[in-house]
């Protein structure tokens, strides 16, 4: 329970209480280092250049080597990871998500960092439990929070409006609404069957009591979540005749193009969505099941320094500047995603507020898939597999709970 | 060669059915085009807007002035030409010792070098990253373009050697009664007739090489970044930068259309220009 | 396989062709030979690239694997049609567009560049035109469709699993296409022109042209063209994996995609370089086909 502690204290802290500043100490010893980090940004536009200047200036002695790396779906990026480890060329320091932390550990490829984080002075401007949902399973510090995001639900207000209806926080309501912007050829949901799409798929299911655990997959509550789920497509058809095949740009262009209703996605693509509708889009929490329970995905990323580094002191200095109060807003500027940093979260500017608002009242729900080397495969070809499968009618929804069961405990 | 078809005939015979075709070439060309001089709003609308609301060049200045893209096409220029150098001159004897020589071993040999390009890249990528990590090529001109020799020289060779066998080899017999050495024979006498089959395969490895993805994206580092790993930064995680995409692969095009509008010319010389007559 | 020296009087042995051949060995084996061996060491044990601290040795275990495995031999059947359909109907059009090239009209110099431009693009890029243009939101064929009255509703046509698979097959025929068109124009190049001179004196028709010396001519090209396109169709899968992934369920599935989702996705770079393996000896089999054939033709 730990992680849900952290999300919903982090959603406190985000929403309501403005933090202290923590003292940002950068005590400039000569050491002449250089020091490779690998990131990824979404537009590449943007650049960390002023970052880096801003570091540099403060330390002197240390040289920051930033390369961009292609994210290629999340693929490119780890493959050349996990490549540069096994071939003993890997970075000092590089951008990473829970998701890969099992496979990295497993290849003895990561740092702990629980000495440099006792003296850190920006320890205390990251809530703990932030940093209990990155500890690793052996109860070590691995991951630096960087930034992160959290799913909700994007509607058309206008529509429900107009259907009378307010914005859904069951599954039931989530369906009648469905149903109710579903005319013509507009769909109601624009469902996610594509790469990525389980981040919209498991508040259905876990929400409604699916676990990862064994048997967890295939217990009453998971198989009647995933059964209400492919009914939206192949009973209800409230979702596009494409969602097997849709991916993240899909649903997107989709909503933006006011043929669908509804959409799972975080505040990362808040921005572009107002500037195609402006008011007329808005976003709530994923609905949950009647008993109140519900899950939603929290997206993570953190820095990590590697353990072939010869320059971890330096590296550490680096991504620990990052993770720092303003530094950590200027980032998130970068990326599009959230600050990490109370202090940081308190004064937040670059999203419009229903949406910030959305991403914080979702937190209570939000967790993460589990921490097993199995979830990268599960995320990339088991599920959008199987998923798909079961929209064309191929299995049923059970024989596709039971192959997601036989991927994780077979 | 004598047309003796009536304009009529030419039209619906050559003309129109080219047409089609160079149509369907262009099409998707021509809408990425449109797109990349779209504004952000106008390019996701629905029903689709053929002429947008206003035209902009913000992609293209987005794309030259704040990211690396200009940069990463030389770079794709330089890997392309010096793959392109090193297939073709070390194909060419080949070839020649391929199509004019029996020899032990000649048909393996052949074989052999087919069969270095039937593995797939992606499963040896791994061990080829490793190894031009121990022998300190990653990240440099030489290694990217040594990878793309991997496909680039058995395609030449290939190429080269059924383009010579059509070659008559009364040729280079009679050079050699005129006390031709076996350089000269291939320079002056080979080359010149070979030349568009040269060019083809030149123009193939060139565009292979300016296209190819999974070599440049796991040798290259910030130092010799190609544009096909460039553009992979336009694709998020969260988000897909279509105009500056389109906007790159309308440049990216250019180059290679270029240089085949300046080198086509020479598909005209060789045996119908009159060498076997002379 | 057979060597030379089975079928052939015993050629003498001279050293001028082994050292015309010598820089493209080394070029190539230095680069390919290691990553090759290392892939067979690894298509025999059981390696999963993030436990390198445990790689047991399994002998064929990978391969009696693949022999019970659906999703290869799924694969392996849409690899089959797939090399088929691409490469036969990139040829066709290749060959037509070449022989309508090789004539002589005035827009002939534009009309050979403008028909390179779908070969002289990025595959990424190709997979995300054609995905853009085939979506069923704001796609442009949808709209050209609907407003041409071809469809009455717009057409999902990546996501039921025939339309996807033929969709893709379009989208690798643009790409392709110009490939055959070049190589074979080069082709005819080389034809001397007196033939067709003869043949006209003869009065043979345009048909017998092409049929008795066109083709004949430059059958060597274009036998070694559809040999090297099978090879590259038969191992590319980066378009399909931008347009669909192998999706929906296993509908876009083929060889080598296989191979990838599983040594890269799934990390089992054991059993992903058993299917590689698999796949350069079923096109060894072709191969072999193909030398033994040309092989009489080539040592003439």
């Amino acid at each position: 329970m730990k992680r849900r502690q952290f999300i919903q204290a982090a959603g406190a802290t985000a929403l309501s209480t403005p933090l202290i500043m923590a003292p940002m100490v950068n005590s400039a010893k000569a050491q002449a280092a250089t020091v490779r980090w690998w990131y990824h940004f979404d537009n590449p536009q943007n650049t960390p250049n002023d970052l880096i200047a801003q570091f540099e200036k403060d330390n002197p002695g240390i040289k920051i080597q930033a390369e961009s790396i292609p994210w290629g779906g999340g693929g490119d990026y780890y493959t050349r990871l996990f490549a540069a480890i096994v071939a003993k060329n890997a970075p000092d320091c590089a951008m990473v998500k829970l998701s890969s932390q099992a496979q990295l550990l497993e290849m003895d490829a990561l740092e702990p960092l629980d000495g440099h984080i006792k003296n850190w002075a920006g320890k205390a401007d990251i809530s703990d439990n932030i940093w209990n949902v990155n500890k690793a399973q052996d109860g070590k510090q691995y991951y630096l929070p960087l930034q992160y995001v959290v799913l909700y639900l994007y509607y058309r207000a206008d529509w429900l409006q107009a259907a009378g209806l307010q914005p859904p926080k069951t599954f039931e309501e989530f369906l009648a609404a469905a149903k109710a912007m579903t005319k013509g050829d507009v769909s109601g949901f624009g469902m996610r069957g594509g790469g990525g799409g389980h981040d919209n798929w498991a508040p259905f299911i876990i929400g409604n009591g699916a676990t990862f655990a064994k048997g967890g997959m295939v217990n009453e509550q998971a198989l009647a979540g995933n059964r209400f789920y492919v009914s939206l497509a192949r009973d209800h058809k409230v979702t596009p005749a494409s969602a097997a095949s849709d991916g993240f740009r899909q649903i997107v262009d989709g909503f933006k193009a006011e043929r669908t209703g509804m959409i799972i996605h975080h505040i990362g693509s808040a921005n572009e969505l107002v500037t195609a509708l402006g008011d007329k889009v808005s976003a709530v929490p994923v609905p949950r099941p009647a008993n109140g329970k519900g899950w939603t995905m929290f997206g993570d990323e953190s820095n990590a320094v590697l353990s072939g580094s010869k320059n971890k002191d330096a590296a550490f200095k680096w991504i620990s500047f990052l993770s720092s109060g303003g530094n950590n807003v200027a980032f998130n500027k970068l990326t599009g995603q959230l600050p990490v940093t109370t202090s940081g979260a308190s004064s937040w500017t670059l999203h419009p507020k229903r949406f910030v608002d959305a991403s914080a009242a979702s937190l209570p729900l939000a967790g993460v898939l589990p921490d097993s080397p199995k979830t990268a495969d599960f995320a990339r070809t088991v599920w959008p597999t199987s998923m798909q499968r079961a929209l064309l009618g191929q299995i049923t929804s059970d024989e596709m709970m039971k192959t997601i069961e036989a991927h994780y405990n077979g | 060669m004598m047309d003796r078809r009536s304009p009529l005939q030419r039209l619906f015979e050559l003309h129109l059915p080219l047409l089609v075709i160079v149509l369907f070439a262009l099409g998707p060309y021509v809408w990425m085009m449109m797109t990349s001089i779209k504004t952000n709003t106008d390019i996701g609308a629905w029903p689709v807007r053929y002429w947008p609301q206003a035209f902009t060049s913000e992609h293209y200045h987005a794309l030259l002035e704040r990211t690396s893209f200009g940069g990463n096409l030389v770079n794709s220029f330089i890997i392309a030409t010096g793959a392109c150098m090193l297939g073709l001159s070390v194909s060419l004897p080949a070839a020649y010792a391929f199509s004019r020589y029996r020899f032990r071993g000649r048909r393996l040999l052949m074989t052999q070098f087919l069969v270095i390009n039937m593995f797939p890249i992606v499963l040896i990528i791994i061990p080829l990253f490793v190894l031009m990590r121990n022998i300190g090529l990653l990240d440099t001109f030489i290694g990217i373009i040594l990878g793309h020799s991997t496909f680039a020289v058995p395609f030449s060779i290939w190429m080269l050697t059924s383009y010579m066998n059509a070659i008559p080899k009364d040729l280079d017999e009679a050079a050699r009664i005129d006390g031709a050495t076996t350089l000269e024979v291939l320079r002056l006498i080979i080359l010149p007739v070979i030349m568009p089959g040269l060019v083809t395969t030149g123009i193939y490895i060139f565009v292979t090489s300016w296209n190819e993805y999974l070599f440049a994206m796991m040798l290259s580092g910030q130092n010799v970044r190609t544009v096909t790993v460039a553009l992979q930064l336009f694709i998020g995680e969260f988000s897909v930068q279509w105009g500056l995409l389109t906007a790159a692969g309308t440049l990216i095009a250019l180059p290679v259309t270029l240089l085949f509008l300046l080198v086509q010319k020479r598909l005209v010389s060789g045996l119908t220009s009159g060498a076997v007559k002379s | 396989m057979t060597t030379a020296s089975d079928t052939e009087p015993a050629p003498p042995l001279v050293l001028t062709p082994y050292l015309f051949l010598l820089p493209a060995m080394l070029v190539t084996l230095a680069v390919v030979l290691w990553p090759v061996a290392e892939t067979v060491w690894m298509s025999l044990h059981n390696f999963i690239l993030f436990k390198p601290r445990n790689v047991p040795f399994i002998g064929l275990g990978n391969f009696w694997r693949l022999l019970h495995d659906e999703v290869f031999w799924l694969s392996l059947g849409h690899s089959l049609v797939w090399i088929s359909l691409v490469v036969g109907l990139q040829f066709l059009l290749g060959l037509a567009t070449a022989l309508l090239l090789n004539q002589s009209f005035w827009w002939r110099s534009l009309a050979r560049s403008l028909v390179i431009i779908p070969w002289a693009l990025p595959s990424v890029i190709i997979g995300l035109t054609w995905t853009w243009m085939y979506d069923y939101n704001v796609g442009v064929l949808n709209d050209v469709f609907l407003r041409f009255g071809l469809i009455d509703k717009p057409v999902a046509w990546l996501a039921q699993p025939n339309s996807a698979f033929f969709s893709i097959v379009v989208a690798l025929i643009w790409q392709g296409f110009p490939f055959f068109a070049v190589t074979i124009l080069a082709g005819l190049q080389t034809i001397s022109a007196e033939l067709y001179e003869a043949a006209d004196i003869d009065g043979a028709t345009r048909f017998q042209r092409l049929r008795f010396i066109t083709l004949p001519a430059i059958a060597d090209v274009i036998a070694t063209a559809l040999l090297l396109r099978t090879i590259w169709v038969a191992n590319s899968l980066d378009v399909i994996l931008v347009m669909t992934g192998g999706g929906p369920g296993y509908s876009t599935y083929t060889l080598p995609l296989y191979a990838f989702l599983k040594a890269y996705s799934g990390m089992e770079f054991g059993y992903g370089s058993a299917l590689a393996i698999m796949l350069t000896l079923l096109l060894l089999l072709v191969v072999f086909i193909y030398v033994r054939r040309a092989a009489r033709e080539l040592d003439q």
